[in-house]
């Protein structure tokens, strides 16, 4: 995909999490292809995804994971959590269950990321007006929120700045370390590098993904 | 052609015996079941009296325990609206509903309606987002659905069974069935087959079983779905069906199953070993755009 020696100084992790059928594949796919996918199949275990993006006048790489909806596959998915900057814990405006749901994969996410992880909600499908269930005053009052479509691509792309506005800021400002171990964040010197050798991950364990 | 020929011809001979040989049909088997003349279906059925039965019994006339088998139901109902939403087929009507359902007096409901009457809460039936169907009529996704809802009545204790899979063999899911309980995922049947698949895989191919330690690219981010689902979504749907010709056919069918994790990655060796992580990620989770051919993973697998 990434043809060509890309520089940017920064490579944050994201993970998508959320109850089955939010959407959260299909947000993905919205963010990094720019266009929504109809028939998206179950996302078993994790999808894997990147986009180049502009915070600040600095480019950032955004590694995502989208992972499976299913209770089922809870076991295995709380596995990619670990070393994310950013979580975007996504619900789905017309279905009251999705954002009841919500609580616990907070509690998810609190537990297994750091205490420096932006987490982000988000209520999709909010092309669908009419089915609403969860009012947008209601999901304030929960947390921040976005509400977006994946479908017309309405706000998607604000969801994902948004959120690495916020871990850059945390850079900046010095409460995100990026030295300690699993700040999902990496920094690399912008120089032009060797193309056989972009964004080569290092082996150091944790920071792998 | 000729060779085909004599291969339906060992066919028709074997099945014709008043016992069939086994060990030969499954041998045969093992290198594709030819469509023509139904074979394929022949080899793969099983038992239809006793699945009438279950029929029967667990959805024309069901018990009481309606309630709690609500939720199960509705996940299975989920999960078949989604099955391979990209072949026109399951949304299609089937020439071959079932008799008993759709002649049966109008008191017994599809398991279509009986979901959703259950679940009209909180819930948008999305029937714009579905082709409906009359009457007397059922698409083949709703075949599916009750497969997978007798499975599930059957077996209790197995929370689910996945959706986009004709796992409803019993005996097949009899040896698959550990790795559809969740709390097993990681440590017993599917993490011990992800385990296998990269130590064959190092002792193949040690450089590049090094070259994928060193990138980080964990077997659960990718083998994990070749195997749970048998690598239904690595291939199109003619070549699954080849490849589960050989897996239903082969008596150690996780063994061959990894030879073939083993072979896929072995031909993405050079994309791989020059690739940076987030290439070869994409690559591995996105196996069907390889476009690699079927018959040289198998002939490769076949090796092992």
């Amino acid at each position: 995909m990434a043809a060509g020696p890309y520089n940017y100084s920064y490579i944050f992790k994201y993970i998508i999490i959320g109850d089955m059928g939010v959407g959260k594949s299909c947000l993905l796919h919205q963010f990094t292809e720019k266009k929504f996918m109809a028939d998206c199949p179950h996302t078993i275990g994790v999808e894997f995804g990147t986009r180049i993006i502009e915070v600040s006048g600095q480019k950032i790489k955004l590694q995502i994971w989208d992972t499976a909806g299913q209770e089922r596959f809870r076991a295995v998915t709380r596995s990619y959590y670990r070393g994310a900057a950013g979580a975007l814990m996504v619900y789905d405006i017309t279905r009251r269950s999705t954002y009841n749901h919500l609580s616990s994969w907070l509690t998810d996410a609190r537990n297994l990321t750091n205490p420096n992880t932006v987490i982000f909600l988000i209520g999709n499908k909010s092309d669908l007006e009419a089915q609403r269930d969860v009012t947008y005053e209601e999901a304030k009052q929960f947390a921040d929120e976005n509400e977006c479509s994946a479908k017309t691509g309405d706000n998607v792309e604000d969801a994902f700045l948004d959120t690495a506005k916020k871990i850059y800021q945390n850079i900046q400002d010095g409460s995100l370390d990026l030295n300690a171990a699993e700040s999902g964040v990496q920094h690399k010197p912008a120089t032009p590098r060797n193309p056989l050798n972009t964004d080569q991950t290092p082996s150091k364990e944790g920071c792998a993904c | 052609m000729a060779a085909f020929r004599a291969r339906l011809k060992e066919y028709e001979d074997i099945l014709n015996e008043d016992v069939i040989d086994m060990k030969r049909f499954r041998k045969l088997c093992f290198n594709g079941c030819p469509f023509e003349s139904g074979y394929r279906s022949i080899c793969w059925k099983k038992q239809r009296e006793l699945y009438r039965h279950f029929v029967e019994d667990l959805i024309v006339k069901p018990g009481t325990d309606a309630a709690e088998g609500a939720q199960v139901d509705d996940h299975i109902d989920k999960d078949c609206r989604r099955l391979c939403p990209d072949l026109f087929f399951f949304q299609r009507a089937t020439d071959y509903p079932c008799k008993e359902l759709i002649n049966a007096d109008s008191r017994v409901e599809t398991l279509r309606k009986r979901v959703e009457q259950c679940l009209i809460t909180s819930r948008r039936r999305a029937s714009e987002e579905y082709m409906v169907l009359k009457d007397g009529q059922e698409a083949h996704w709703e075949v599916v659905e009750r497969i997978l809802f007798i499975y599930a009545k059957l077996n209790p204790g197995q929370e689910y069974a996945e959706a986009d899979s004709f796992f409803c063999f019993t005996n097949l899911m009899g040896e698959i069935r550990d790795i559809f309980i969740k709390t097993l995922d990681l440590d017993s049947h599917c993490g011990s087959l992800m385990a296998k698949l990269m130590s064959m895989l190092k002792e193949k191919d040690e450089a590049l079983w090094h070259r994928i330690e060193e990138l980080g690219l964990k077997p659960q981010y990718f083998a994990f779905r070749w195997i749970t689902l048998l690598l239904s979504q690595e291939f199109p749907l003619p070549d699954v069906l080849r490849i589960w010709d050989s897996l239903f056919a082969y008596e150690d069918r996780f063994h061959f199953l990894i030879c073939i994790c083993c072979a896929m990655l072995m031909l993405l060796r050079m994309e791989i070993i020059q690739g940076d992580f987030p290439t070869s990620m994409k690559l591995l989770q996105n196996f069907n755009n390889t476009k690699l051919d079927l018959q040289t993973v198998l002939s490769k697998a076949v090796e092992f």
